[in-house]
């Protein structure tokens, strides 16, 4: 539409290179050379030649060019030759015909960013008069430069010298400072005549004055004045856009209001009057500069400012990185939000299973409950809760922290965060080095049956504690505790005692972060302390040691620039790092809005908390000729011939391959079927879309083993790499397989070997794992997935096959190398306490009665989890023992069993079968069968 | 056989399903007769009885029936019916130019051919007939097996042969021939073969298969035109300025083919490929029949 309306006064439009449209004179050359060259002739494969030959022709030239082609090409000549003529729509004639310079003053602080580009084709068009009456101009600028230099006057120059550093010049992200730049242009009184041209960003200056009162107030030369200092060099026009094109200013709320809730945030935007109403809408973005929130307000006619909060979830908050105006590209329209804001989340870990049967009772829940009003909770493993980022994560009672989680949780507390630990149990049984202090193995009950001592309190809070000044409770009693070995630094690292002196909340510094642990559990099992206020200080506290608050700025010591706000509201990398911010430190010439400070600990720097609420210019003198900015650049019109007659072309080439019937899929003969045609182009795009489709292809080949896993009852076992070994596991586990389909009414199907390198493990119920001597070490990944198959509820038998050298051996005490292989990597998992399996077990009552489990082997002792009250079902995780019962299982393909058992002979293997049947009806179902424990008393009662 | 062979030749013997057996009739009798199972209506040999007549001198003795004779004075010889199987060799042009088709929802030239001629043998097998196919290494044999060597020899070189013509190679006399090609050689070769042909008392049928373009030529502008078989190109300025002069010439070569044809006393069929099969089939059909005789 602009075009067409450009072209409407065509008398403004000028040849840059006139004498190429001589060329047009060439054309009917053209047409004529054009006419002679026919097409080449399209192929056609015949059959039936022989009877063409010779057959009279009516013409012997006949095919021309079609006149349609012909015309489509002389215009490709024609557009061709007119844009190299260079046509350019110039409008414009501000300035009046007299000698003498130009000069122009910009107004290029922030708030020249809206409608930049206009202002620089205001300046060209100028320019472009100034270079057609041969001119010399001057450039001024009122805003300080980088470098926080005043305004000063530059040099005359021709206006084509000057084109480019005008094209070149951006605006600043500051103030201008007209007062000063009056006072340079002091210079030029006298030179002689001038015109002068204001090209206004349209606001009243409103630089920033710290006055005693510690009220920000703010003072600025008014533009009439500015306008009629300027008049004493010449002319003055003032070129600027309307008011309802003028920059709106962003900051927050902080006056308290009636209706603002907690957590809420608050924010002004703020215009110049007389705007009329309009809608404004804010964007708060994440770092990336996704959307997070949009927020719309209206402004009523006349009203100055509007406010609007952002209610959006801690999560969604914590990540908004910066709020701006949307369709406002000024730096006063950003506002940039650091550390301050963000709100710190919580990460929950427990060794014990989160679904648990009591979860009223579990760890998580007063954990939750405490930390709701603190701070945001997520619960989760810890590697998925370190992958987005947390400042503080508890523990509870998690015996040991295993393989990459290790690793990563250091790096992580090296980086600032918080490890909070929670005892019990598996912490007392079997801790791993993870703490603070050195622990002793088991815990110390205080109030027990065996016992003497009384529940004990809590000592004050010492001052060097940071729980110091916490109000301890009289009802808080500890009953039990783990307690730590003594050692030099033990009180250095007491955080809180009992009345005895024992610590009970230790902590060490490690790199940034802190390593906490609590001798007590966070569920009331060893204390009350869970059920006081006095929990919620302690975490609220624990919580405040992590990253998330912007520490204030220590002294003199002053922040370095990280990122810059460009005037139209960009980041930018800072044109000069060695800027830095001081505590009150506003937006100033030389001191860009932007990020100051260290990566961890960023401040943000606003434009709009600098700048009082905007005012437009008010009436300029009479003797001042007031206009608005140039809207319409000159346009130039050859790179559009160009590219229309490049896509001619493209045209016409496309048209002759097909006359040539060179097109694939366009078959030669006639244009029976215009569809047909393009039915080439199809196949390709069609082909294209396929391989992009085929890449997708590569995702499905994992999926089958978890097909083939979960879709039938599978035993497994771990493929050792040992081929006897894994032969004997396939064919004992498929014999037993076999055994349990016959005798009850589990259908499993073949079981499958499967290796915790490479495959998911948590399909299976149970899985069958041989230990040898040279097993290879598991890797962090493994153990991870092997730890995460336990407290999920599957069952692992280790068999350690070795029974025959061990005579009566324990597992824990032991010494074959296949002992020492699994104790090895017992110890990089996160193992409850093992017992062996006692008389009343469910294993000997799941299906058959037994009392041992003889294997290939007999004699030895067989290992359990001890702690199996209420998770998983009160299914062991582990089995541990060494008789060897694949190979007493197996058996080839006529049912002969493939190894010899010792002792008993037939009747051995009958029982190592009924063991199976036993494990396999264990892990399937569970407890059900612990109600046999009850059947004396229930006999009992049902007598009565 | 592969799995193409198989439906095509499952196609062709679908073709044929609807028509009787084709028993060609043998005025002239091929001097590879065989044996077969059709009674020719007259005398001769075979092993149904076909009339008594009575005896007359020169008979020899053994033929004389005595159980007739001895049912009344005369004495009778029993005759039976000639039963005799006619061996009709097929020749299928499979030559370059064969193997065009001018678009791509018709079947080329080659692949009709080469259905008729199955769907002909089937039917002529079905009847107890013999086939065989020349130029190739193929005895006259009938039956099943017959049909599916055939359909594999036809496969084999299809579109790959050199020569357009049948080779002069001798035929026993009176033998039928179907003759199938596009006849786009040049006149005088195909009725030298021809005439050669009938000079050895031999029976012809020959079917033209054209493609569509090659009748109606509905090319247009300027084309350049090439063949096939190794003939020069010929460019043409405006291809539609051809369409009749061409469809003159076309309609004379078969005007003298079919007269070729009558003058050997031969039939001479032309079918389009753009046509149903069905409807070729019919005409090769009643061509062959034997009551085309009658009929003529």
């Amino acid at each position: 539409m602009e075009l067409l309306a450009s072209l409407s006064g065509l008398s403004n439009l000028g040849f840059l290179s006139p004498g190429l449209l001589l060329a047009l004179l060439a054309l009917p050359g053209l047409w004529w050379l054009l006419r002679m060259t026919p097409p080449p002739p399209k192929r056609e494969v015949f059959p039936a030649i022989r009877l063409l030959s010779g057959l009279p022709q009516e013409e012997e030239t006949p095919a021309r060019t079609p006149w349609w082609l012909l015309a489509l090409r002389l215009l490709i000549a024609v557009l061709i030759i007119t844009a190299l003529a260079h046509p350019v729509f110039a409008p414009g004639d501000r300035l009046s015909n007299r000698d003498g310079s130009v000069i122009l003053v910009v107004d290029n602080g922030w708030a020249s960013a809206t409608g930049w580009s206009d202002r620089i084709t205001t300046m060209d068009a100028l320019l472009a008069e100034a270079e057609r009456q041969a001119r010399p101009v001057r450039l001024v600028t009122t805003a300080a430069r980088e470098d926080g230099a005043l305004p000063v006057v530059g040099d005359l120059m021709s206006a084509r010298e000057l084109r480019p550093v005008v094209q070149a010049l951006q605006p600043r992200p500051w103030q201008t400072d007209r007062a000063a730049t009056l006072k340079a242009m002091e210079v030029l009184t006298g030179e002689g005549a001038a015109e002068v041209f204001w090209i206004a960003d349209g606001l009243e200056e409103s630089a920033p004055t710290q006055n005693p009162g510690g009220q920000k107030a703010f003072s600025g030369m008014m533009s009439d004045e500015f306008a009629l200092g300027l008049q004493k060099t010449g002319p003055v026009s003032v070129l600027r856009a309307p008011p309802a094109h003028l920059p709106r200013i962003l900051t927050v709320d902080r006056a308290p209001s009636s209706d603002s809730k907690p957590g809420q945030s608050r924010f002004i935007v703020r215009r110049s009057a007389g705007s009329g109403s309009s809608e404004v809408t804010l964007v708060a973005r994440d770092p990336e500069g996704r959307i997070l929130d949009r927020r719309i307000a209206r402004f009523a006619e006349d009203e100055k400012q509007v406010r609007l909060a952002l209610d959006v979830p801690n999560d969604i908050r914590n990540k908004i990185a910066r709020i701006d105006v949307d369709d406002e590209k000024t730096a006063a329209a950003v506002l940039l939000l650091d550390e301050r804001w963000r709100r710190r989340s919580v990460g929950l870990v427990s060794g014990q299973n989160v679904e648990g049967d009591q979860p009223l009772l579990s760890s998580h829940f007063y954990l939750q409950k405490a930390l709701v009003p603190v701070a945001d909770t997520r619960t989760g493993d810890i590697d998925t809760l370190l992958k987005s980022p947390v400042s503080v994560m508890v523990l509870a009672d998690v015996g040991r922290i295993v393989g990459r989680d290790r690793a990563q949780l250091s790096r992580w507390i090296d980086g600032g965060g918080v490890l909070v630990r929670f005892a019990g149990p598996r912490l007392a049984e079997s801790g791993d080095d993870f703490v603070p202090v050195p622990l002793r193995t088991g815990n110390r009950v205080l109030a027990g049956a065996m016992t003497w001592s009384t529940p004990a309190a809590l000592m004050p809070f010492e001052k060097s504690s940071p729980f110091h000044g916490l109000e301890i409770p009289d009802d808080v009693l500890i009953r039990q505790q783990v307690l730590a070995e003594p050692s030099a630094n033990l009180s250095d690292r007491t955080w809180a005692r009992l009345e005895d002196g024992t610590p009970i909340v230790t902590a060490e510094q490690r790199g940034q972060g802190w390593l906490v642990l609590v001798h007590a559990t966070a569920n009331a099992d060893w204390s009350d302390l869970p059920f006081s206020g006095l929990f919620i200080g302690m975490l609220e506290r624990l919580i405040n040691l992590a990253h998330g608050v912007t520490p204030a700025i220590e002294g003199n010591r002053a922040l370095k620039a990280l990122e810059h706000l460009d005037a139209f509201g960009v980041l930018q990398s800072p044109l000069d790092a060695g800027k830095t911010l001081a505590a009150g430190d506003l937006v100033a010439p030389g001191r860009p809005p932007g990020f100051y400070g260290t990566d961890s600990t960023r401040q943000a720097l606003n434009l709009g908390s600098a700048l009082a609420a905007p005012r437009a210019f008010g009436p300029l003198p009479l003797s001042i000729s007031d206009a608005g900015l140039e809207q319409q650049p000159e346009l130039d019109f050859k790179p559009l011939l160009l590219t229309i007659a490049t896509l001619l072309l493209i045209v016409d080439f496309i048209i002759s391959l097909m006359m040539r019937g060179l097109i694939p899929g366009v078959p030669g003969t006639t244009a029976r079927s215009a569809a047909r045609r393009y039915t080439g182009l199809v196949l390709l795009v069609t082909g294209l879309v396929a391989v992009g489709a085929s890449v997708s292809f590569a995702q499905e080949t994992d999926d089958e083993f978890a097909m083939a896993a979960s879709l039938d009852t599978r035993l497994a076992f771990i493929i050792t790499g040992n081929t006897e070994v894994d032969a004997m596991s396939q064919a004992g586990l498929t014999a037993l397989t076999e055994v349990v389909r016959r005798r009850t009414s589990v259908e499993g199907s073949s079981p499958l070997g499967v290796d915790p390198e490479i495959d998911e493990l948590v399909f299976f119920p149970l899985i069958y794992w041989p230990v040898i001597p040279d097993m290879p070490r598991l890797s962090d990944v493994a153990l991870a997935r092997v730890d995460a198959y336990m407290k999920s509820g599957g069952t692992i038998l280790f068999d350690t096959r070795d029974q025959q050298f061990v005579g009566v051996g324990n597992i824990l005490g032991g010494a074959t190398p296949e002992q020492a292989r699994l104790r090895n990597l017992l110890r990089r998992l996160d193992v409850p306490p093992l017992i062996p399996v006692p008389p009343r077990h469910i294993l000997t009552r799941a299906f058959y009665l037994m009392q041992d489990f003889p294997g290939r082997w007999s004699g030895g002792r067989v290992w359990v989890e001890r702690h199996n009250g209420g998770v998983n079902d009160g299914v062991s995780g582990l089995v541990i023992g060494g008789h060897d019962w694949a190979a007493a299982w197996a058996t080839d393909e006529q049912g002969n069993p493939l190894a010899a058992v010792v002792s008993e002979g037939q009747g051995q293997r009958e029982k190592a079968y009924r063991f199976g049947i036993n494990l396999v009806m264990y892990v399937l179902t569970g407890n059900y069968k612990a109600d046999q424990v009850h059947v004396p008393a229930l006999l009992e009662r049902l007598g009565q | 056989m592969t799995a193409p062979d198989k439906t095509r030749r499952l196609r062709a013997e679908h073709l044929g399903s609807t028509l009787l057996p084709l028993m060609v009739e043998a005025e002239r009798v091929a001097a590879t007769v065989a044996q077969g199972v059709h009674g020719r209506r007259r005398t001769g040999a075979g092993e149904t009885f076909w009339q008594f007549r009575q005896y007359q001198p020169g008979d020899t003795p053994n033929m004389i029936d005595w159980r007739q004779s001895a049912k009344s004075d005369r004495v009778f010889i029993r005759e039976r019916e000639w039963e005799a199987a006619q061996t009709v060799w097929f020749w299928c042009d499979r030559s370059p130019s064969m193997n065009y088709a001018s678009r791509k929802d018709i079947t080329s030239k080659q692949d009709r051919a080469i259905l008729l001629s199955l769907a002909t043998a089937a039917l002529l097998v079905r009847g107890g007939e013999y086939v065989s196919l020349m130029d190739a290494d193929f005895s006259p044999a009938t039956g099943r097996a017959a049909l599916l060597r055939l359909t594999s020899e036809l496969e084999a070189e299809s579109g790959f042969r050199a020569n357009s013509l049948p080779p002069s190679a001798d035929l026993p006399r009176y033998a039928d021939v179907i003759w199938i090609s596009d006849f786009l050689s040049p006149l005088a070769e195909v009725e030298a073969r021809a005439k050669t042909m009938a000079a050895a008392g031999i029976r012809g049928t020959m079917l033209q298969i054209l493609d569509p373009a090659e009748v109606d030529l509905p090319f247009r502008g300027h084309v350049r035109f090439e063949g096939l078989e190794g003939e020069d190109g010929h460019s043409v300025g405006k291809a539609n300025s051809l369409r009749q002069p061409y469809a003159q010439r076309l309609q004379s070569r078969q005007t003298a083919l079919a007269e070729l044809a009558g003058r050997l006393g031969w039939t001479f069929l032309t079918h389009q490929t753009d046509k149903t099969a069905q409807s070729a089939l019919m005409n090769l059909y009643q061509a062959l029949s034997p009551g085309r005789g009658a009929a003529g």
